[in-house]
């Protein structure tokens, strides 16, 4: 019996697309079919060219500019979206940003603006597209979390501590969502090759991977892959987990 | 004081309403009655009247306040007389029989708990919900 993870027809929503592990997922959903709507904040040439690639594919793809800390905003993308294609079947939480540094040398801006897009930009977005997937009694929502959200590493408390939130309120969305059998889950990536990760694997790369049993970093498509399978009808006995995806990633 | 919702301006709208409670509550069309109770006739929950104010919402092109029945139905009486330790007052009770006006009185009846007022709501409560979101819509 084939395997049956096509996602041909599924009406999806990214945020944070336009690099890094968002943009494997844009390219991995609409490979497979998705009609791929992704959010991105500034970075409106990496967006485009996300898009063009998909176009010469044959793909659908289209991008939004949306900052996820503005609830408005994020309403009247989702209602652009629900407007054109008639319903939203995938919302994957990705936007995600780092200010690293240790406790006592973050400055008050670098706690709020991880706590702004990492916690309450998925608030805002799910608030937005949850509407439409309760009014279809169906639906997947998949979040970004992080191995920090359960393993923090020096120099992370406001990122691990924003990360532990998604799993919180992944657990907890599932159980509100289950009776409109909408399903709920995130996935935690470990160290994975992205410019977000750039610094980190630079200063500790080696002592990193010797904590990785796979010993290696992770390729945003290996990420893509896990979301891949949340999102398709492979996954429909699936809800309120966390999935690790991270080569093995011990605590020091 | 706000005009008066007129039956011929329920009317007006009550078909769109009734298929959008019955799409939301995916119950058939002809259960929807005018006067039942969508909690205790039709099963509704409350996760479904979110659902039916957002898609009420969609069909009609208007923005409707979460919680705003209660709170129009209290209109200028001060929470404390409306009601004490979660239970509906005299005057609040009062207020109600006149503000939803299509619930049958006598299911608006002391004891009554404020958690139990969305049991009142009928379609013909979110008609005029509607009407009053398009009216003060259309004022702004």
């Amino acid at each position: 019996m084939a395997l049956d993870g096509d996602l041909s027809g599924k009406v999806a929503i990214v945020t944070g697309g336009s690099r890094g592990i968002g943009r494997a997922i844009v390219e991995l959903f609409a490979a497979e079919g998705a009609d791929v709507t992704f959010w991105y904040q500034g970075n409106a040439e990496a967006a485009e060219e996300v898009v063009a690639a998909a176009a010469a594919a044959g793909q659908s793809v289209r991008s939004m500019q949306v900052d996820v800390r503005d609830s408005g905003a994020c309403r009247t993308a989702a209602e652009a979206v629900a407007d054109r294609a008639g319903r939203i079947d995938v919302l994957v939480n990705n936007a995600g940003v780092i200010r690293d540094n240790v406790l006592v040398g973050l400055e008050d801006e670098d706690i709020r603006t991880v706590l702004d897009v990492n916690v309450a930009g998925v608030f805002n977005a799910t608030r937005a597209v949850a509407p439409f997937m309760i009014s279809k009694r169906a639906g997947r929502i998949v979040n970004l979390s992080s191995v920090s959200g359960a393993k923090g590493g020096r120099g992370q408390t406001n990122y691990a501590a924003s990360k532990g939130a998604i799993d919180a309120l992944t657990r907890a969305l599932a159980v509100e969502l289950a009776p409109r059998k909408i399903s709920v889950n995130a996935v935690a990536p470990g160290v994975i090759e992205t410019e977000m990760s750039e610094t980190v694997r630079e200063l500790a790369g080696d002592e990193i991977k010797g904590r990785i049993l796979l010993r290696r970093f992770g390729q945003p498509r290996d990420i893509a892959h896990a979301v891949w399978f949340l999102s398709s009808s492979l996954a429909d006995y699936v809800t309120g987990q966390v999935l690790y995806v991270d080569g093995g990633f011990k605590m020091e | 004081m706000a005009a008066e919702i007129t039956k011929t301006d329920v009317d007006a709208i009550y078909g769109t309403v009734a298929k959008t409670i019955a799409d939301a509550l995916g119950c058939e069309l002809d259960e929807v009655k005018r006067d039942a109770s969508l909690i205790d006739d039709l099963g509704a929950e409350s996760i479904d009247f979110l659902d039916l104010v957002f898609r009420l919402e969609r069909a009609f092109k208007v923005k409707i306040p979460r919680g705003k029945i209660v709170e129009d139905a209290r209109g200028d009486l001060p929470e404390a007389e409306f009601e004490q330790k979660g239970v509906v007052t005299e005057a609040g009770i009062a207020r109600l029989r006149t503000f939803l006006a299509e619930v049958p009185a006598d299911r608006i009846a002391a004891p009554l708990k404020t958690a139990d007022i969305p049991r009142l709501f009928t379609a013909e409560t979110f008609a005029k919900l509607v009407i009053r979101a398009q009216r003060e819509q259309g004022a702004a």
